[in-house]
């Protein structure tokens, strides 16, 4: 009786008046980030450095040039892609903590075949598409064995994805450590052990052709898959059939859904577009595998999935504030002098007020399906 | 004692209640009556303290009570037992009775004296040490009034009480009720049983649509203008299925004699269970070599009390559980250790116990869940068909009688008997259906929904289906089965037909004793 009642989503509406004419969800996350920046201005200042030049350089390292344009375009791709994988596999209620580990086996695999003879000279851009493919496969291998330890024995894939992490981190150290790996053969004491160079053949083409704006092909790539995703969640049998068994696995699979073969599927691809994320950063901006190349992008595309909160637009949103933040920290702290914990503080501010605005309003427009 | 006047509640834009004035005597049984959504378990909870009016006054012995909560209500002399009980099941009885009580040292020895004097008192037999997972249904109930009635209550508002009880323990429980009243209590009960009105009420007032329809003090001569003012119908137009199910089965029409009809079934076994034994985690045996047989056009009903086999015989139906022993057969396809999606491909439909969590995703669409099937969801090159899907979900709408604001509202959003509509006309419109289970397939529904689903089983039976009804509600199965088995810690106990006649004889077979 009551219980039927209240469980009708027929919440009250709210009868305060709109004091502003601006409607609230312009208002709300703008007034927020100015906050966060007010936050993050107070903390420079409390540091004792120079607030006008933290700006400055904070606002040229996102937007000051085509190059700054780009290179924040090159990362937000990188984002995106960790991103679409993570909303993927999340549509089936799964939570895929993997990226970093993802990405870091892409970039090894992308690495060991593009260095692999004769790929190098392969004609029609094959030099590029066959590692990307192989770094796709990599990271997919990566994330599967989290999916087939979730569906044969029910490990939790938080803990499985995150420990996987580790491992990859730790392989990319050993294969640049060794010479019968990846070690570049020459190194000196003052260089940090790294891979040969990527062959120029198999390094990502950039859309302008111009190395003033370096925006690659991993853009177009990102922006199609992003269609391809809402599509498939969307519009698909499969997408209905990650709904279901995410929503309710004992319905789905009475409904004739595998809810193990979806599990291991949808880890699966969560993982390929980790590995994909892998080639970009090593084909399109790194050139060569370093230890620790991939310094937390994996973590970050978490917390862009999760700021997406299920939506392909909502990945393309936050992959975009990530890599133009990532981009004017970096600046910040390069020209500014401003410490790395400052400016990972201030970036976290940013992301907990925009979370938050979104959180925020959406409390108050319960309507949205 | 307790007045009501021109109370309203609002949930939204849903008026709950509207302009309800009610008188509540001391040492009167009180019945509320209405169908699922009328409004009987908000006025309870308005009185409780769980909600609070948004209109209108009431007055306890002429003071203004106004409870911000269960425990300003407590404080007042006004106890509820609620439909679901809140006991923890490891503790013992006392313990139980002890939380939320104790203060200070806990003096468990004085406390059973209490429940000892407390039990003679009303006739409430318990066992003060007992451990609460280890009682019956009924005994757990007595353990919730018990814990009002140590309060020494003025209000006693019960609601549905006798949803969950076997018909030995409604009677003790309406004895209880009116030794309650008769030590000048107000007894407040909420009940859509017409029978109990007949046995237990003084007074009836009933809710249709959050508003008082009518007022009785004389109730058992009222009968039929009280189901008139519940479901705006005559009584007589009824479903004797209904009549049955409402309480009034001495009122309802005599039907043929059920075994004379499977003399006329085709002499062919539609469903067979051959032998089926399951077993838990534990290893604990759950369902015992059971053997059941439906014929073509047959409903066979299981009663028994919940928990004794009826959901491990759901999920092995449903391929949901694969047996440890035995055969699952039908229509002479051995089905066993197979999928979900051979069940569904061999006709079986499945109306499960629980639809929130079997048989619907309460987070997806009407039209999502009417395609739960694997099977049924139409693709061209893996994308959905969005527009035939809509199109036929509307034309199952108008078939099955599923009212929502439209086919894309969330599934969570219908009422329950709209669900059960949704669910039941899903499962009826399998592709070559032969076998329909349907388990507890009116619980919580109100008369309309109830007489919709038994018109939509009927429909399948004559179309030649088995079907398979399970049911805790005794009466609900003496009236649409053709025959009756008796299930009881996993092992069928008895056959007995149909008759209204045999509802003792069921009812102590129900209870685990042989006759």
């Amino acid at each position: 009786m009551t219980t039927e009642a209240t469980s009708t989503p027929a919440r009250a509406p709210s009868w305060r008046p709109h004091a502003v004419a601006v409607p609230q969800g312009l208002l709300v996350p703008v007034a927020a980030v100015l906050g966060a920046f007010a936050c993050g201005a107070l903390l420079v200042v409390a540091t004792g450095l120079p607030l006008g030049q933290a700006a400055s350089a904070f606002v040229d390292g996102a937007f000051g040039s085509a190059y700054a344009i780009s290179a924040s375009l090159n990362r937000s791709v990188v984002y995106a892609l960790v991103g679409l994988g993570f909303i993927f596999a999340n549509r089936a209620n799964l939570t895929n903590v993997g990226g970093e580990g993802q990405i870091a086996v892409g970039g090894i695999a992308a690495t060991a075949v593009a260095l692999a003879p004769g790929v190098g000279q392969l004609p029609f851009g094959l030099a590029f598409i066959v590692p990307m493919l192989a770094a796709t496969l990599a990271g997919a291998f990566w994330g599967g064995i989290a999916g087939v330890l979730k569906a044969r024995v029910g490990t939790n894939e938080v803990i499985s994805t995150l420990l996987l992490s580790f491992i990859a981190t730790w392989l990319v150290y050993w294969c640049v450590q060794s010479r019968q790996l990846l070690r570049q053969p020459m190194t000196s004491a003052a260089t940090l052990p790294e891979s040969p160079a990527i062959p120029e053949a198999a390094q990502l083409p950039l859309l302008t052709g111009d190395y003033a704006s370096p925006v690659t092909i991993g853009l177009p790539i990102a922006v199609g898959l992003a269609i391809l995703v809402a599509v498939v969640l969307g519009r698909s049998r499969l997408g209905f059939q990650l709904k279901a068994v995410g929503l309710n696995p004992v319905a789905a699979m009475r409904a004739g859904f595998s809810t193990q073969q979806t599990v291991v599927l949808a880890f699966l691809v969560a993982g390929g577009f980790g590995g994909l994320a892998g080639a970009v950063m090593l084909l399109g901006d790194q050139y060569s595998l370093k230890a620790g190349f991939s310094s937390g992008y994996g973590y970050d595309g978490l917390v862009v999935g999760l700021l997406a909160r299920g939506s392909v637009s909502g990945v393309m949103a936050a992959s975009l504030l990530f890599g133009f933040l990532r981009s004017a920290g970096i600046t910040m702290e390069m020209s500014a002098g401003v410490p790395t914990a400052l400016v990972v503080v201030i970036q976290g501010l940013i992301v907990v007020a925009v979370a938050g605005a979104a959180f925020w309003l959406d409390r108050k427009q319960p309507a949205r399906g | 004692m307790l007045a009501l006047r021109g109370v309203g509640k609002r949930f939204g834009a849903f008026a709950a209640l509207t302009d309800v004035d009610l008188e509540i005597r001391g040492g009167e049984v009180h019945c509320l009556l209405g169908e699922n959504g009328a409004g009987k378990s908000t006025l309870c909870n308005l009185l409780f303290g769980i909600h609070v009016p948004d209109a209108g006054e009431i007055r306890l012995d002429g003071a203004a009570y106004v409870p911000r909560g269960p425990r300003d209500a407590l404080a007042a002399g006004v106890a509820m037992v609620h439909q679901h009980f809140s006991l923890i099941d490891d503790m013992s009885v006392v313990d139980n009775l002890l939380l939320g009580q104790a203060r200070g040292m806990v003096n468990r020895k004085a406390y059973a004296a209490r429940l000892g004097e407390l039990a003679d008192r009303y006739g409430l037999a318990l066992a003060p040490f007992a451990r609460v997972g280890d009682i019956s249904i009924g005994e757990r109930q007595r353990v919730e009034i018990v814990k009002c009635l140590m309060r020494e209550p003025r209000v006693l508002i019960l609601d549905e009480p006798t949803a969950v009880l076997l018909p030995d323990e409604i009677r003790s429980l309406l004895a209880v009720v009116r030794r309650v009243a008769a030590q000048g209590c107000a007894v407040i009960l909420v009940t859509h049983k017409l029978a109990e009105i007949r046995t237990v009420a003084d007074r009836v007032s009933v809710l249709r649509q959050g508003r008082i329809a009518a007022t009785s003090d004389a109730p058992a001569d009222d009968i039929g203008a009280l189901v008139r003012a519940m479901i705006q119908r005559p009584m007589e137009g009824l479903d004797p299925a209904m009549m049955v199910t409402l309480g009034m089965a001495q009122d309802a029409a005599p039907r043929a004699p059920a075994p004379h009809r499977r003399a006329t079934l085709p002499p062919r076994d539609m469903l067979q269970l051959d032998g089926i034994t399951v077993r838990d985690a534990d290893g604990a045996i759950r369902l015992d070599t059971l053997t059941v047989t439906v014929r073509p056009g047959e409903i066979v009903g299981i009663a028994g009390v919940e928990g004794n086999g009826q959901s491990e015989l759901g999920a092995v139906l449903a391929g949901l559980a694969v047996p440890d022993e035995g055969r699952v057969v039908v229509d002479g396809a051995d089905l066993t250790g197979r999928r979900p999606q051979a069940f569904t491909a061999a006709g079986v439909g499945i109306v499960p116990e629980d639809r929130h969590l079997v048989g619907a995703i309460v987070d997806m669409s009407l039209t999502e869940n009417l395609f739960l099937d694997r099977a049924r969801v139409p693709t061209r090159f893996g994308l959905l068909r969005r527009g035939e899907m809509r199109k036929t979900a509307l034309a199952m709408m108008a078939q099955f009688d599923v009212r929502a604001a439209g086919p894309d509202v969330a599934f969570g959003s219908l009422s329950g008997g709209n669900q059960q509509k949704a669910v039941l006309g899903r499962e009826l419109t399998t592709p070559g259906l032969k076998v329909l289970l349907a388990a507890q397939p009116t619980r919580g529904l109100d008369v309309g929904a109830v007489e919709a689903v038994y018109g939509l089983i009927r429909d399948a039976c004559a179309r030649g289906v088995a079907v398979l009804l399970i049911s805790s509600e005794l009466d609900e199965i003496i009236a649409v089965a053709d025959r009756v088995l008796v299930l009881y810690r996993g092992r069928i106990v008895g056959e007995r037909p149909a008759d209204p006649a045999e509802r003792e004889r069921i009812g102590a077979l129900m209870a685990g004793q042989s006759t």
